[in-house]
């Protein structure tokens, strides 16, 4: 394989050189360029997360802003980490799933304890996203009605129609939370 | 029932519940691998054409590439049924079909790559209709099948494979009929199971001849066999399965992508991943196969189906990956659910130049009965008979047989599903609803209500062979050695539950290992229904084979016969004298002891699965919208409720009922390409237009298992569409004769629009 | 994605200079909903050297009434266009259009800019790279429409020349019946556009250079009804296959004034002028309905496959005036 080696136009792409991010409580200083653990310019948040961070609890499925399986909570609003550039989000304030419930003594949020107890999932895939969109929701909507939960979550897709468990174990943690 | 058992028939928890909404689960794409490459594949742009010239030099010198692969450099190595398809080719068949493979160290290096190969093609006509591709002088895309009929009944499932129903004397039949209706329906649309999660693998070669790969699908162990056989049978194949985000028989036995990170892997030496994108999941991952069905079909007045003649052709796309199989199934399926002597119904299984159609949730008998109860509804009609009480007349009772997919005969021992039917058209409402043929239920303004009904059942409860080992260990403790992952179903829980049950261990003590092909049994896989039925049963005679050595061995130490002892949460008693007893650890802490449990295929038991539907159709933008969704079934026993309940619920996922509705794959049958490959424009349902669901579930011991139990997950997507093609017929008063029943549709049959002939669009 | 040089513009004028710089070869980037799936699907010939970041531009996010007129920052999310109090009260078409759109995340970010400014979405001109493409058409001006051969079920039917696309805004479609004003900043200075006029079939009248930054609406004299209806095959992040937006004054039960506006049917909203004409003055029933949605629909000119879009945007019509008679 005796060829040139055509090396990959990597030129200055972007003027800032550092990202500050808080990802659950925690700050993060990330460095922007094309080394490993670096962020380029199109690396998206989920990109990010997963790949250099290693939080892999925020799922990609369609990868294009339509089925909410990377929804993240970015300055408490839901927002989709898959269409968002990590560049972008310099010192903003991010919540993925990992920072749901309390680390020190174990205790899931109780919207994950809801899921449990309504088996709210088959596969799984799709779950951290909703529970993401159903913390936003519950953040700002602590008593929502049925019909507001499905329009909470209706930016999220689920394949095995865990819906209507979904939608109990929703309802049941406002419920709890009254 | 379920007073009875301790765990059987009670909801618990599901043993990965936590790990799941923490986010911790791993999937196959959140597994780190050290050194790992990444790879992807340039695809077509044509829809027939043979690849003069591929020059891979500029993509080979990018910086980073690792490799790069086109048909000149792999092996022979093919898949399909028959196995006629290469992994990489000369020739491409569909508008992203696979060209070049592209090894690299991140995935943005891998495509950038795949832009640099430089391939002249030389193109040839398509073809993208079944008629089409069966005229003489069409398009052809194999030499190895003439007229681009792909070899019926390959024998997949031996050498009487059922590829035909075919019986008893039509033209009699037909003579004894009170009304003869004939007529043709199509249900086209190709949808897409679409799991959640994209079809990919890992795969690090070792040489000389070995593989490791690790999958995602809903059988790990399947995927050693087949990637065994594609493989020529000449590379050791390792298989480590884990949580998988959805399949829907889709990802069962697919080869591509596994054999595509293999050979990568062997190319460089180093493990790599690929994982399709959502558009590649959509535009060249497994499709539901396409079907259009022409039939004469003979009925008595009372319901008594006397003939049925016609020719059911079944749209694969640009290969069989096991169509035949489908075929075979869908053939035995329709014999369960209509009780006719005499038949004469001949399919033929076509490929054109469209991504392929492979095993989906349904597995032919949705792809059959979404034409064919059309076509018996003709007759119906004519005969003026509710079509509830057809199923319930026709569907099969004990002591009814049928040729099942061996080709074999068969009499049916399960249940007889009366009750079931009953009890749910009572609790829809059904006899206030239905008004009779092309009448709707409501007339609302410019909305009409309509209500329909479809039915499905399947003979694979009990099919295909399950191994299972338990091990039982001196802690009270034990460990199911079982290949089965976790699709969704709930099985692997649900396994762990009845071997709880059997041991009578608290369902936290019993756990069950990864799933490596290295050590796991072997294992076809929860598909179809036959997980409760087939794998349990290897399951508990496992459970209950570790319980017997156990027995046995500690059966001296109390002073009593084997058959005497009982045990419950790690302590072996004897029966009726609970002072004599000893804990598990009796046996010694310096051994395990395994039971080893086999379950044998039998095919002399159906599930059932009805759907009732209620729409309602605006009449001036044919909109139609579903109201109501009522299954109706009976499983013996069932297992785990809400896993049940997800199960029946899923008639809404996986190209089920919204296949009637909105979920169509988008061909332009001009061109080729699939122009909804994203999941904006391809149609999914959504939470914010979720139909009442009701699911009446009967419980009438089953003669499968000592849980009296079989399975009813598959089942739900197959009876929808043919219910909600019904109900909007007989809203709108006419038949309509293609799926989806969109707007547009709608519209042409109210004579609102005129129809045009369509040349890039869709049928 | 490929890589892109990426700017965070601190102002207006550095967002259009920077934009003059590439000539065309740089992207604005707000949301990011639309922009991030045209650079993921790769399905340019040119792919954009640049992404300006518009979101480090401060105080672009307002919804204010300044007297009779509403102005609504480029950078105003559609989530607070959705649920601000101003426009439920006296831009309420509006209001319901931005709650339309997409899905709750998608509305989070999704800005008023770039709802307008959105590509179109025919799915020959987004096929993906990568599974075959991408193909040349008359909008990327490099080959014929495909759509007109192809399956054009969605694509437009009326006004389309060269490229048959729909405009996908549903906010378009809501200002155009409000008679807005689309403010545009760029090198020249500044200069407002009717939203009807903001359109054509290859694209909006942005110049080098140029960008969104404002819209302006004003306010309707008098009780107004507004109705918006959208139709889809499912929802929500469906785009409109028809959609209407009808403002209505009523007095002593006739119509005084009104606007049609309908959506999914051309390259930019239309407002369906002959049909308001032959309202005003009128009370409206289901025959006066009726007559107004042919007449709105009378200059249609439909494709191979959407004439049933025709029947469509007519009930729409007509449902969408007898709502908001009162």
């Amino acid at each position: 394989m005796a060829v040139k080696m055509i090396k990959q136009g990597r030129k200055k792409t972007a003027e800032q050189e550092r990202i500050h991010l808080t990802i659950n409580g925690k700050a993060y200083e990330l460095l922007v360029g094309s080394e490993p653990d670096h962020v380029e310019a199109s690396h998206t948040l989920a990109h990010t997360l997963r790949e250099t961070l290693g939080l892999i609890g925020t799922k990609v499925s369609c990868d294009n802003g339509a089925c909410g399986c990377c929804t993240v909570l970015m300055d408490n609003k839901a927002v989709l980490s898959c269409m968002t550039l990590t560049i972008e989000c310099d010192k903003r304030e991010i919540t993925t799933i990992e920072g749901l419930g309390d680390k020190p003594t174990g205790k899931l949020d109780p919207i994950q304890q809801a899921f449990i107890d309504h088996t709210a999932f088959q596969c799984g895939f799709c779950t951290p996203g909703i529970i993401m969109s159903a913390k936003a929701l519950l953040n700002e909507n602590p008593s929502p009605t049925e019909e507001e939960v499905k329009e909470g979550l209706s930016g999220n897709f689920c394949r095995c129609i865990s819906h209507y468990q979904v939608v109990k174990a929703v309802m049941a943690t406002s419920r709890g939370v009254r | 029932m379920a007073d009875t058992y301790r765990y059987i028939g009670k909801a618990t928890p599901r043993k990965d519940a936590a790990e799941i909404v923490t986010g911790k689960t791993r999937y196959l794409n959140d597994i780190k691998f050290p050194n790992l490459l990444y790879g992807k594949v340039l695809r077509s742009p044509y829809p027939h054409a043979i690849i003069k010239r591929i020059d891979k030099t500029k993509a080979q010198g990018l910086a980073g590439v690792k490799a790069v692969l086109t048909w000149e450099d792999v092996p022979d190595w093919k898949g399909g049924t028959p196995r006629y398809t290469r992994i990489l080719d000369a020739k491409v068949r569909y508008v992203g079909d696979a060209v070049a493979l592209v090894a690299a160290t991140s995935e943005d290096i891998a495509r950038e790559a795949i832009g640099l190969i430089d391939v002249e093609y030389e193109i040839l006509p398509a073809v993208f209709d079944m008629e089409e591709a069966l005229k003489p002088g069409a398009p052809q895309l194999y030499d190895e099948f003439p007229g681009n009929v792909v070899t019926p009944g390959a024998p997949i499932f031996g050498p009487h494979s059922l590829k035909q129903v075919v019986m008893g004397d039509v033209e009699k039949g037909f003579e004894e009929a009170d009304v003869i209706t004939e007529g043709t329906f199509g249900y086209e649309n190709i949808p897409n199971p679409l799991p959640v999660e994209a079809p990919g693998a890992v795969a690090l070669w070792e040489e000389p001849n070995k593989v490791t790969l690790w999958v995602t699908n809903q059988s790990s162990y399947l995927d050693k066999i087949t990637l065994f056989h594609i493989f020529g049978r000449r590379v050791e194949v390792r298989t480590h399965g884990g949580p998988c985000g959805g399949s829907f028989g889709s990802k069962m036995m697919s080869w591509q992508v596994q054999t595509y990170a293999t050979l990568l892997s062997r190319a460089t030496g180093q493990p790599v991943k690929i994982v399709f994108t959502k558009e590649e999941h959509l535009a060249a991952f497994v499709l539901r196969p396409g079907s259009r069905m022409h039939a004469k079909v003979g009925m008595k007045k009372d319901g008594t189906v006397t003939a049925v003649s016609g020719t059911w052709l079944i749209d694969t796309g640009y290969y069989s990956m096991t169509t035949q199989s489908q075929v075979a199934v869908g053939c035995g399926e329709v014999q369960i659910m209509v009780r006719c002597p005499n038949w004469n119904l001949k399919p033929t299984i076509v490929c054109t130049n469209r991504n392929a159609s492979g095993i989906v949730r349904g597995f032919g008998g949705q792809e059959l009965k979404c034409a064919f109860i059309p076509l018996l509804s003709l007759a119906m009609e004519k005969a003026g008979l509710d079509p509830v009480e057809f199923f319930k007349k026709n569907y099969v009772k004990p002591g009814d047989g049928y040729f099942w997919r061996d080709g074999n005969w068969y009499t049916y021992r399960a249940i007889d599903y009366t009750k079931a039917i009953e009890k749910g058209a009572e609790q829809f409402g059904w006899k206030e609803k239905w008004k009779g043929w092309l009448v709707p239920t409501a007339v609302n303004g410019k909305k009409r209500g309509g209500v329909g009904v479809g039915v499905h059942g399947n003979a694979d409860v009990g099919e295909d062979a399950s191994e299972a080992y338990v091990r039982v260990h001196p802690d009270g403790t034990a460990v199911i050695i079982s290949s089965v992952t976790e699709h969704g179903t709930g099985q692997r829980s649900n396994y762990i539950k009845m071997v709880a049950e059997v041991l009578q261990l608290p369902l936290e003590r019993v756990s069950m290992t990864p799933s490596d092909s290295l050590f796991t049994p072997y294992e076809f896989g929860p598909a179809g229904s036959r997980g409760t039925y087939a794998i349990g049963g290897a399951m508990i005679a496992a459970a209950d084979d570790a319980k017997k050595k156990l027995f046995e061995l500690v059966a001296p130490m109390l002073g009593a016969a084997p058959q005497a002892l009982e045990t419950v949460d790690g302590i072996i008693s004897v029966k009726g004298d609970p002072g004599k007893k000893i804990p598990w650890k009796a046996m010694g802490v310096d051994r395990t002891l395994t039971g080893y449990g086999h379950f044998e295929p039998d095919y002399t038991m159906a599930n059932f699965m009805m759907t009732f539907v209620e729409v309602e159709v605006d009449m001036e933008t044919g909109k139609v919208t579903l109201l109501r969704v009522l299954n109706t079934t009976d499983v013996g026993q069932i297992i785990d409720p809400p896993g049940l309940e997800g199960q029946l619920n899923g008639c809404l996922g996986s190209g089920g009922i919204d296949s009637a509705l909105f979920e169509e794959t988008i061909l332009d049958r001009s061109t080729g390409h699939i122009l909804n490959a994203n999941m904006i424009d391809y149609k999914w349902r959504s939470f914010s237009e979720l139909p009442v669901i009701d699911n009446v579930i009967l419980e009438t011991p089953f003669p499968s298992h000592r849980f009296h139990a079989i399975g009813a997950g598959e089942v739900a997507t197959a009876p929808g569409p043919t219910a909600v093609l019904m109900a909007v017929s007989n809203a709108i008063g006419q038949w309509l004769h293609h799926y989806p029943v969109t707007p547009e549709k709608v519209l042409t049959a109210l004579g609102k629009v005129l129809p045009k002939k369509r040349k890039g669009g869709a049928a | 994605m490929r890589a892109f040089t990426h700017i965070n513009a601190r102002t207006l004028n550095e967002a259009c200079t920077a934009l003059w710089k590439y000539k065309g070869k740089a992207r604005l980037n707000a949301g990011g909903t639309d922009l991030l799936s045209i650079l993921k699907g790769d399905i340019l010939f040119d792919y954009p050297e640049a992404v300006i970041n518009l979101k480090t531009v401060p105080d672009l996010d307002y919804i204010r009434e300044e007297g009779d007129v509403l102005k609504i920052g480029a950078l105003a999310r559609l989530s607070n266009v959705a649920k601000s109090p101003i426009l439920r009260k006296s831009y309420r078409v509006l209001a319901e259009a931005a709650n339309s759109v997409g899905s709750p995340q998608i509305r989070n970010v999704a800005t008023m800019g770039g709802n307008l400014c959105q590509n179109v979405r025919c799915w020959y001109y987004r096929y993906p790279r990568h599974l075959g493409g991408p193909l040349g058409c008359a909008r990327k001006g490099n080959g014929p429409c495909l759509a007109v051969t192809g399956d054009n079920r969605y694509h437009a039917i009326m006004g389309g020349k060269k490229c048959f696309a729909v405009c996908p805004s549903d906010t378009a479609v809501a200002l155009a019946a409000l008679n807005a004003q689309v403010k545009i900043t760029g090198r020249a200075g500044e200069r407002g556009i009717a939203v009807t006029e903001f359109f054509n079939p290859m694209g909006n009248s942005l110049g080098r250079g140029e960008m969104v930054n404002e819209i302006e609406v004003p306010r309707m004299a008098g009780r107004a009804q507004q109705t918006f209806l959208k139709f889809t095959l499912r929802r929500p992040i469906d785009f409109a296959i028809v959609s209407v937006a009808s403002v209505m004054a009523v007095e002593k039960g006739l119509c005084t004034d009104v606007r049609i506006a309908l959506g999914g049917v051309a390259a930019g909203p239309v407002r369906a002028k002959s049909a308001e004409s032959l309202i005003i003055g009128s009370a409206i029933d289901e025959a006066v309905a009726t007559t107004a949605a042919e007449k709105a629909l009378a200059g249609a000119k439909p494709l191979g496959n959407n004439a049933y879009k025709v029947e469509i945007a007519k009930t729409l019509v007509k449902r969408a005036l007898l709502q908001s008679y009162f």
